[in-house]
C-alpha cells in the first residue's frame, strides 16, 4: 500500500487489457462488414489514413461540424458511418458502467443500475412526450430524453428527503416515480398511430445506436471527460460511503452532500447516454458487476476497470446488433439484455450471497 | 516510544481546567419521537479517564452516544467538547479530535484489513493527497496497538466477528482523536476477544491520555475496567461514581430488576445474578 500507483493491480491491468483487445475486435467487425464490405486490412488502412488523420480540414468537420473535404466511398463510409458508430458505443459503455459504479455505491446495493434513481423513466416519458404531443420539437429529442432523465432524479431525490436521505429511501423512491412515469409512458404509447413512430420510440426506449455519428460523439465527448473524471476524483469518497453513513459521517464526510453530488455525476453520465443511444439495460448493472468480482471494492481501480469493461460490452453487444441479423438491425439494448440476463442467472446460481456487498 | 496518536492536551489552546468532554444538563429527542430519550444528563470525561455507561435495554445509553458526538443535536442543554459546543466543530475538525466505533458496522466484504484502517486517515487528507507518512505511521501504529497487523491483507469477510471488531476499532484509532466513544464495543464477541479489545482500550487511556465513554452490557466488566461509571434507567442518570460504590444489589434489583449478589475482592467488583425480579422500571414505556 505505498507508492503513488500502488492502486494499480495485476487484476486491474488485465480488465483494462482484455476490455482494450474486445474493443478493438468489435471495431473491427463494425469498420469492415455492412453493405460496403471491406477486409480487415482494409479497415484499418482506411482509418490510419494520412489523408484523413493529418487532415486539419476533416478533423473540423468531424469536431466542429463543417464541410467534409472530397473523399472516395471507402473512406467515407469508414470515417462517416462505421467509425464514429464505434466511438458513441464506447462513451455510451463508459458512461453507464461509470454510472452504475457511482450509484452502486451510492445507494449501498449491488442490484442498482444507472437507471435506478428514475433516469430511465424520465428520460422514457421525455421521448414519449415529445413524440406525441410536441411533435415540432422532434429534433431536440436527445435533449429532453436528458433533461427528463435529469428531472426525474431530482423528483426522486426530493421525494426521498426527509431531513436527509438514506440508500433504501432513494432506492425506493426512485421505484415509485419509476413506475407512476412508466404508466404515463405506456398511456401514451396508445395515442401513437403510425408504426414507423412506433418502431422509433421503441427503439429509444431499448436503447440502439442506429444512426450514430459525429454529431453524437461532439455531443458526448465533454460529459464523458467531465463524469468520468469527477467520478475518479471521488473515488475515495465513494470508498467511505461504502463503510455506511454512519461511520461515514463520523470521520468528517459531508455525507448529504457527498451523495447528492456524486449521484449527480452519475446521472449526468446516464442522462448524456441516454441523449445518444437511448435507455441501453443492464450495461450498468453487469458491467460494474464483474468488474468488481475482479478488482475488488476500491473505488479507484473499479471506476478505471469499468471505463474501459463498458465501451467491451457496448461495442461488442453493437457489433452483434448490426451484424447478427444483417441487413436488419436490432436495438442493442435487446443484446445486452440477452446477455445480461443469463450473467445473472449464472452468478444466482454459483454465488449464495449473490445481491450483498 | 515515539506516539505519534496522542495530543498532549496542551497545544489546543484549551486551559484543562476543564474537561475533555462534558454534557450540561443534556436533553435529546428523535425527530420522529415523542418524548425525550435522554433527559437532563450532565457528565465529566476527562483525559485518560474511562467512563461507562451502563443501563438496562432502552435505557438511552446509545442516545446519549449520538449526542456526545454531534449526531443528535441536543433539545436543551450542552454537549462540549474542549471548552466549546459541540455543533461548533465542522465536520473534519470532530472528526480529528472525537472517534467513535459504531454497533455492528458494516463495510464492503472484500474490503481488506489494511484498507479498511486506511479510511481512519479521512479526515486528515484533502481531497486529493495520498497517504503521507504520517497516515501511513498511524495506521501501522492502529493495526499494531489492535493487534491485527497479521491480518492486514485478509478481506473482512474472511474473518471472525472478534478480528472483524478488532480491525474497526484499529480504523477508529487511525483517527488519532483525544476522545472517543464505544457502542457496545464487547458485544457478541467471545471472551478472549472482549478481554483483547478492553486491554487495548485500557491502553489507549493510560499511555496516550484518551478521553473514553463506552456503553457496556457486562457491568463487571464495566466495573473493571472504568474509573467512573453512570447508570441510565430511562433516559436518566440514576447512579454514578466509583464502580465499588455504584455497583450494590440496591441498584441492580432498582435498575437492572434482578436479583444479585455483588461481592468486592482483589480483581474487583463481582456480580452474581440470581434471577429475575418481576417488576422493574429501568425501560422508558
Amino acid at each position: 500500500m505505498t507508492g503513488r500507483y500502488s492502486w494499480l493491480t495485476r487484476e486491474l491491468g488485465v480488465v483494462v487489457f482484455g476490455s482494450s483487445l474486445v474493443v478493438l475486435v468489435s471495431a473491427t467487425l463494425q469498420l469492415s462488414f455492412g453493405a460496403y464490405p471491406l477486409s480487415p486490412v482494409e479497415a484499418w488502412q482506411t482509418l490510419l489514413d494520412p489523408a484523413v488523420v493529418l487532415n486539419r480540414a476533416a478533423w473540423e468537420a468531424f469536431i466542429l461540424g463543417g464541410p467534409l473535404p472530397e473523399y472516395e466511398t471507402g473512406t467515407l463510409v469508414t470515417w462517416t458511418i462505421r467509425f464514429p458508430r464505434v466511438l458513441v458505443g464506447v462513451f455510451v459503455g463508459m458512461n453507464l458502467a461509470v454510472s452504475g459504479a457511482i450509484l452502486q455505491a451510492v445507494t449501498r446495493n449491488e442490484l442498482a443500475s444507472p437507471f435506478v434513481l428514475g433516469v430511465s423513466s424520465g428520460a422514457g416519458l421525455a421521448v414519449l412526450l415529445t413524440v406525441v404531443v410536441f411533435t415540432g420539437l422532434l429534433p431536440y429529442l436527445p435533449l429532453f430524453a436528458a433533461v427528463g432523465g435529469g428531472l426525474a432524479f431530482l423528483l426522486v431525490y426530493s421525494i426521498a428527503w426527509q431531513g436527509g436521505t438514506s440508500p433504501v429511501r432513494l432506492v425506493l423512491a426512485g421505484v415509485i416515480v419509476s413506475s407512476v412515469f412508466g404508466s404515463v409512458q405506456t398511456g401514451l404509447f396508445l395515442l401513437l398511430e403510425d408504426v414507423g413512430v412506433i418502431q422509433s420510440v421503441v427503439a429509444w426506449t431499448t436503447g440502439s445506436l442506429v444512426g450514430a455519428d459525429w454529431a453524437q460523439v461532439r455531443m458526448m465527448l465533454p460529459w464523458t471527460v467531465l463524469a468520468v473524471g469527477a467520478a475518479l476524483l471521488g473515488s475515495r469518497q465513494l470508498n467511505v460511503l461504502t463503510l455506511g453513513e454512519r461511520t461515514a459521517s463520523s470521520l468528517g464526510m459531508s455525507v448529504e452532500r457527498v451523495r447528492f453530488g456524486l449521484s449527480g455525476v452519475a446521472v449526468l453520465a446516464a442522462a448524456a447516454s441516454v441523449a445518444a443511444a437511448g435507455i441501453v439495460g443492464f450495461v450498468g448493472l453487469v458491467v460494474p458487476h464483474i468488474v468488481r468480482r475482479l478488482v475488488g471494492t476500491d473505488h479507484k481501480r473499479l471506476l478505471v476497470g469499468c471505463a474501459f469493461a463498458g465501451p467491451a460490452l457496448m461495442t461488442a453487444a453493437d457489433a452483434g446488433a448490426r451484424l447478427a441479423l444483417s441487413p436488419a438491425q436490432i436495438p442493442v439494448g435487446i443484446v445486452t439484455g440477452l446477455v445480461g440476463g443469463p450473467y445473472f442467472l449464472y452468478l444466482m446460481r454459483k454465488h449464495g450471497d449473490f445481491g450483498g456487498f | 516510544m515515539e506516539q505519534p496518536l496522542t495530543h498532549d492536551g496542551t497545544d489546543d489552546g484549551t486551559d484543562g481546567t476543564d474537561s475533555t468532554l462534558a454534557t450540561a444538563e443534556l436533553t435529546l429527542q428523535y425527530p420522529d419521537g415523542e418524548s425525550p430519550a435522554v433527559e437532563e444528563v450532565s457528565l465529566a470525561v476527562d483525559a485518560g479517564q474511562l467512563t461507562a455507561l451502563v443501563g438496562p435495554n432502552g435505557s438511552g445509553k446509545s442516545t446519549l452516544l449520538k449526542g456526545l458526538s454531534a449526531q443528535l443535536s441536543p433539545e436543551t442543554g450542552r454537549a462540549i467538547l474542549d471548552g466549546r459546543a459541540l455543533a461548533s466543530y465542522d465536520d473534519t475538525t470532530l472528526a480529528r479530535r472525537l472517534g467513535i466505533l459504531h454497533q455492528e458496522p458494516d463495510g464492503p466484504d472484500a474490503l481488506t484489513v489494511a484498507e479498511l484502517v486506511s479510511h481512519g486517515r479521512y479526515p486528515y487528507r484533502g481531497f486529493l493527497d495520498q497517504l503521507s507518512d504520517a497516515d501511513r505511521a498511524a495506521v501501522e501504529r492502529a493495526l499494531s496497538l489492535t493487534g491485527t497487523a497479521a491480518l492486514r491483507d485478509r478481506a473482512l469477510a474472511d474473518l471472525s466477528g472478534g478480528q472483524r471488531r478488532l480491525a474497526w476499532l484499529a480504523m477508529v484509532l487511525a483517527q488519532d482523536t483525544d476522545v472517543l466513544l464505544l457502542d457496545e464495543p464487547t458485544t457478541f464477541l467471545d471472551l478472549h476477544h472482549q478481554l483483547t479489545v478492553m486491554q487495548v482500550v485500557r491502553e489507549l487511556r493510560d499511555t496516550d491520555g484518551v478521553a473514553i465513554v463506552a456503553v457496556l452490557h457486562d457491568i463487571e466488566q464495566a466495573a473493571r475496567y472504568a474509573d467512573e461509571m453512570v447508570v441510565l434507567s430511562a433516559g436518566c442518570v440514576v447512579a454514578r461514581g466509583p464502580p465499588a460504590e455504584v455497583v450494590t444489589p440496591e441498584l441492580l434489583a432498582r435498575v437492572f430488576g434482578v436479583e444479585a449478589t455483588v461481592d468486592t475482592d482483589a480483581q474487583g467488583v463481582r456480580v452474581r445474578p440470581l434471577r429475575p425480579l418481576a417488576q422493574h422500571s429501568g425501560e422508558r414505556r
